[in-house]
């Protein structure tokens, strides 16, 4: 039945498996000493991770960043590569295996010279499982979504790295097919399918330790069992590829096989790639790269180019971009963007093309109309008809041919002629532009206004009203989702017929519209149109939206536009096209760059067939946008390579904490786009210190000198140059402040300070309360010394000694009073300060004294043994020491009082001989103590009293 | 009933050769090492069995588990027969399969290989690779192997209090000479 379903498809769909001829691009390794490529992995990255010979490159689509293979390696060739869990796991031809940490900060930025790259380059580390490693090829790698790393060899079977365990998987323990295993793949029910040469064996581990082996042979379908290649599709079938007999598939749902090619010719099927439910692409041991295609089983093989016709492909890939990717025999990588397809056609100048519900693609061109059916192109119109313009009946599969002077000819799905519609009665105007119809009318654009025809009668129906459209140039008639019939006029603008009623737009967003060359719509209902030199504006039933080069159409010269599959404006121009997200604005340019060789679209000449592939009449052929059912990327992915601080690498992923003298940063980035790698623009900002995006195409940006603090290195990465919705990659760091400016310092600097000022406070207080009492003790010692010497006593006394002195001895007495002047007059003097110098008290105390010898006689002596009468001392306190002793003993004649003033280690000693009185003078000890008091407050030092052996001491301390 | 005898008399020669065409151990010494954070505990026995059959690739090890000895006390020992490997109820362990990579038996010289089979302590089998260390010296085949257990795989239920003194994987070293 599926066979019968495919001979259907084959006989019906042929013409779409012809338009497969992708431009490849080759990488050159000329500056990498022209290596040879055995393995070749894209990671979750972007990245395209190559092996050749015991080294692995890491690729970015320009440069290659070798790492080194362990020298366990030794001469043996990398044979597998592929990243799980985080790892890029590298398989030998020895059996060895290695790791690297795929994004690796750790591998520097490519030179570009190899011997330098590789000098550089760091090492992948040997794998080292207790279970030890194979010693057979490794063939190849999967990861069964379960935790589990499988990998085959060739000669040991498989083997699966669970849960920190090694088990292996052999034909004599475990039922495999064979030890021999040349691929594996995986689905995703954790199924691993392994290709032997006999059969494919599906192993799994349901669970930790338990295997399960089954066989896919011949009584599955397997009509070769020599399989040397598997891979899956997104459906989650297995697709192998086999010695001779070619393609499998083998649908898991059913247990069968349910796909395969009865004629295949091309020989061993190397590797295979699956894109969405469409297309697989194999590589072939000797006819190079054959397209197959699923839905209609026609394989063919791709003449991409020279290199690869007839040639050995080792293996194939595909990346995020939808990039197939693969290593020819001889080593050389190459990449080809399938999305695009060209038919070179046996003539030129393309200006109407259609493809019809039974596949067949009708092309219009000046040299008449053409047929292709999958056998080639099959004139169905002469030479001498310009064709214009193509439709098919959507009512009964008529096509309808506009030709340019010769009216339309209805030709059959057969490519018989049915009918002619020629100028003059039945046709106003003979020059048909566009086509299209809806129901039962159908709309001829020519050059003079629109014609409506009967599509069963095919009478002119009542041309619309003039008034409307009149007799202008009608470049386009489109009919939209709702039934609307949209006009593109040459003065009139744009027109809508909308239940019968004309409404123009003549001015849209300030700008006069009046010639309209092409009107398609977007999947949400929008309808778009071309002007001639006015660009692209896309109106919502509402209002307008204009698209200009500002916002980064290719050129406003517009020749045709299409909506594609994905809901994305295809723009053709003399010189490419643009494709068009309506909903993130990116706009994207495709011609040679991008694979598309030569797309000069003339006008109009654009088709979307039912699949939603778009169908592009260009001036040399016929280009075919593809529409891929598998969902890949529309932007380059940044990643950041690398960070320098003073242009030393730092491992990113690891250190993002830098002290304040490691300031001087140098990001590395890129934009893996291998689409166009040239094309890819960045935008960065570190925020924290960046106010604005910066754009840039340089790949790297240096920050020196970077205050401390917290950052975000952000960067964005563009094919077109539009960075909203642009992927971000980004990555925080921080630089510390030095630590005079960390909080805890200045909390410590900011604690000792006030602890400072605390202390500084507390002994200014008690200097000050000392001082107070200092005062209050002095002004007290002021007091009683006055008072003791305005005493009655005293004056008593020395006046009667002055009496007896003016009797005996007037001059005596004259020189007495002078001293009595004196000593009250320093005492005044002295009394208010502090302290005063020593010789300045001996002056004092000598006038005291001389008092006191006329008064007493010979029963009085003071001795004064003072070498240098410097320091300081308190006005008074001699003096009232020596008054102290003469108050307290006896002097008299008889018993003479003998008063020592000496210094003695720093003191004043005032010493006298101890007589006291029977009955001492009543005395306040005021004198002594308050000197005491006094010299504590002062100085700390205290005035020592002793009583030894007779004499009465007092020491104090000259300060 | 003579026919037999004469077939039994002819052949059992010929089996017996063919018998001995394979190594053997009598003797081979097995350590097992636990290091716990607070004690480290090794225990050896020397009475390890294997025999090696060069034609298949195949071999056959064994050992009976009541004859480990060194403990660190009589009570470990104890604790090791009756609570842990329960040596009364599964007297042996043992290593069957066969060595993966194609050996050259009569190749002097070390050389490593990896053992594949089932590992089968305390009734529970696991299936385990190997890696081994194999040298012909003069006839001889010397044999060693390092390798872990983590208890749990087998079934050997160790109590929480008792993790501090006892690891979760003990360590398995294995010397063993055989002769043809």
């Amino acid at each position: 039945m599926n066979k019968l379903i495919y001979i259907f498809f084959f006989s019906c769909l042929c013409a779409l498996a012809t338009a497969q001829t992708p431009l490849t691009r080759f990488y050159p390794t000329a500056n990498y000493g022209n290596i040879q490529f055995g393995a070749a992995c894209h990671t979750a990255g972007g990245w395209l991770w190559l092996g050749a010979g015991n080294n692995v490159f890491r690729f970015d689509g320009i440069n290659f960043a070798p790492v080194k293979g362990p020298e366990e390696a030794g001469n043996s060739p990398v044979s597998a590569i592929f990243e799980h869990d985080g790892l890029l796991w590298v398989g030998y031809q020895n059996g060895i295996i290695a790791t690297v940490k795929p994004a690796g900060s750790t591998i520097p930025v490519p030179s570009g010279d190899m011997e330098t790259d590789l000098d550089n380059a760091p090492a992948l580390d040997l794998w080292s499982p207790e279970e030890g490693l194979p010693a057979a090829a490794v063939t190849g790698f999967c990861s069964d979504g379960r935790g589990g790393l499988w990998f085959s060899t060739y000669g040991e079977g498989l083997y699966v790295w669970k849960q920190n365990r090694l088990f292996n998987f052999n034909r004599q323990d475990d039922g495999l097919s064979s030890d021999d295993v040349y691929a594996i793949a995986s689905t995703p029910d954790g199924r691993i399918w392994a290709a032997t040469d006999a059969g494919i064996s599906v192993c799994s581990m349901p669970s930790f330790g338990v295997k399960s082996v089954g066989k896919i042979g011949i009584p599955e379908g397997l009509t070769d069992e020599l399989i040397i290649s598997v891979t899956t599709d997104k459906s989650g079938n297995v697709w192998a590829g086999a010695d001779e007999k070619g393609v499998f598939r083998f649908n898991t749902a059913a247990n069968s096989v349910d796909f395969s090619v009865p004629d295949w010719k091309y020989g061993p099927v190397t590797d295979l790639v699956v894109f969405g439910d469409q297309s697989v692409w194999c590589g072939t041991e000797r006819n190079g790269l054959i397209y197959l295609d699923m839905k209609t089983g026609i394989h063919n093989p791709v003449p991409v180019s020279r290199e690869l016709a007839g040639n050995r492909i080792r293996l194939l890939d595909k990346d995020r971009e939808g990039l197939l990717w693969g290593v020819t025999g001889r080593g050389q990588l190459f990449s080809a963007n399938v999305a695009y397809g060209k038919i070179t056609t046996p003539f030129a100048g393309i200006q109407a093309i259609c493809t019809d519900k039974s596949g067949k693609m009708w092309v219009g061109c000046r040299e008449g109309l053409f047929m292709e059916n999958g056998s080639g192109f099959r004139q169905v119109l002469p030479r001498s008809e310009n064709i214009v313009s193509v439709w098919e009946s959507p009512q009964n599969g008529t096509i309808w041919v506009g030709t340019l002077g010769n009216g339309v000819f209805l030709i059959s799905p057969a490519g018989k002629i049915m009918h002619r519609l020629k100028e003059g009665a039945e046709l106003p105007n003979g020059s048909v532009l566009s086509i299209s119809g809806n129901g039962n009318i159908v709309w001829l654009a020519t050059l003079g206004g629109v014609s409506t025809v009967n599509a069963e009668t095919l009478k002119l129906v009542s041309g619309p009203d003039p008034e409307a459209l009149g007799s202008y140039y009608v470049y386009k008639v489109f009919t939209d989702s709702k039934g609307r019939v949209w006009f593109g006029t040459d003065g009139k603008g744009l027109v809508v017929c909308e239940n019968n009623n004309f409404l123009s737009f003549t001015e849209a967003c300030g700008t006069p519209i009046k010639t309209i060359y092409s009107v398609t719509e977007d999947k949400n209902g929008n309808i778009w149109f071309s002007t001639d030199r006015s660009g692209l504006f896309c109106y919502n039933g509402t209002t307008f939206r204009r698209y200009t080069t500002a916002d980064r159409l290719h050129s406003s010269g517009i020749t045709a536009l299409a909506t594609d599959c994905k809901g994305k404006i295809v723009i053709g121009y003399a010189d490419g096209f643009d494709l068009l997200d309506p909903e993130k604005g990116h706009v994207n340019f495709c011609n040679e760059d991008v694979g598309i060789p030569a797309a000069e679209v003339n006008l109009n000449a654009a088709w979307t067939d039912r699949f939603g592939n778009v169908w592009l009449g260009c001036q040399n052929g016929i280009l075919r946008c593809a529409c891929l059912d598998e969902l890949f990327s529309d932007d380059p992915q940044p990643v950041i390579s690398g960070v320098s601080v003073f242009f030393q690498p730092v491992d990113f992923q690891k250190t993002n904490i830098f002290s304040h003298d490691q300031n001087f940063f140098q990001f590395h980035f890129t934009g893996l786009w291998h689409t166009n790698p040239e094309s890819v623009r960045y935008r960065y900002r570190l925020d924290g210190i960046d106010p604005d995006w910066k754009v840039t195409r340089d790949n790297f940006a240096s920050y020196p000198k970077l205050p401390p603090g917290n950052y975000t290195l952000r960067i964005q990465a563009s094919e077109h140059g539009n960075f909203e919705y642009a992927p971000e990659v980004s990555w925080n760091f921080t630089v510390t402040p030095p630590f005079w400016q960390r909080w805890w310092f200045i909390a410590g600097v900011i604690l000792m300070v006030s602890a400072l000022a605390g202390v500084y406070v507390r002994s200014r207080e008690a200097r000050l309360s000392r001082e107070a009492s200092l005062k209050r003790e002095m002004v007290e010692s002021q007091f009683a010394a006055l008072k003791s010497q305005i005493n009655p006593h005293f004056l008593f006394n020395s006046f009667n000694t002055l009496i007896g002195a003016i009797e005996e001895n007037p001059r005596k007495a004259v020189e007495y009073v002078e001293h009595l002047a004196d000593f009250y007059r320093n005492m005044l003097l002295y009394r208010e300060r502090n302290l005063i110098r020593l010789d300045e008290e001996m002056t004092l105390v000598k006038s005291y004294s001389y008092l006191l010898e006329m008064r007493y006689e010979s029963g009085f002596r003071l001795s004064v043994e003072l070498p240098e009468q410097t320091g300081l001392i308190m006005p008074l306190s001699l003096q009232m020491l020596v008054e102290n002793a003469i108050k307290h003993n006896i002097v008299s004649a008889s018993h003479p009082l003998f008063v020592e003033i000496y210094t003695l280690n720093g003191c004043i000693v005032v010493r006298n001989n101890l007589q006291r009185k029977a009955n001492p003078e009543p005395g306040t000890h005021f004198g002594l103590q308050s000197l005491s008091k006094r010299y504590q407050l002062l100085s700390g030092k205290p005035v020592l009293t002793e009583e030894i052996s007779g004499y009465f001491t007092v020491k104090i301390p000259l300060l | 009933m003579k026919v037999l005898s004469v077939i039994l008399v002819v052949f059992i020669p010929v089996v017996m050769l063919s018998q001995n065409a394979v190594y053997k151990c009598e003797t081979g010494r097995i350590t097992l090492t636990s290091t716990a954070a607070l004690e480290v505990i090794e225990t050896k026995c020397s009475k390890l069995r294997g025999v090696l059959d060069p034609s298949n690739q195949s071999f056959a090890w064994s050992v009976e588990v009541r004859y480990f000895e060194g403990f660190n006390s009589p009570l470990q020992q104890e604790h090791f027969n009756e609570n842990y490997l329960e040596s009364t109820v599964y007297p042996k362990a043992s290593f069957t399969g066969r060595i993966i990579e194609q050996v050259n038996f009569q190749q002097q010289g070390p050389q490593t290989v990896r053992a594949k089979g089932k590992l089968n302590i305390h009734g529970v089998e696991q299936e385990r690779i190997l890696k081994c260390q194999l040298e012909n010296k003069g006839g001889k085949l010397f044999v060693r192997c390092t390798f872990t257990v983590p208890v749990a795989e087998h079934n050997i239920a160790i109590p929480r209090i008792v993790h501090q003194k006892i690891a979760e994987e003990i360590q398995v070293y294995v010397e063993a000479a055989l002769t043809m």
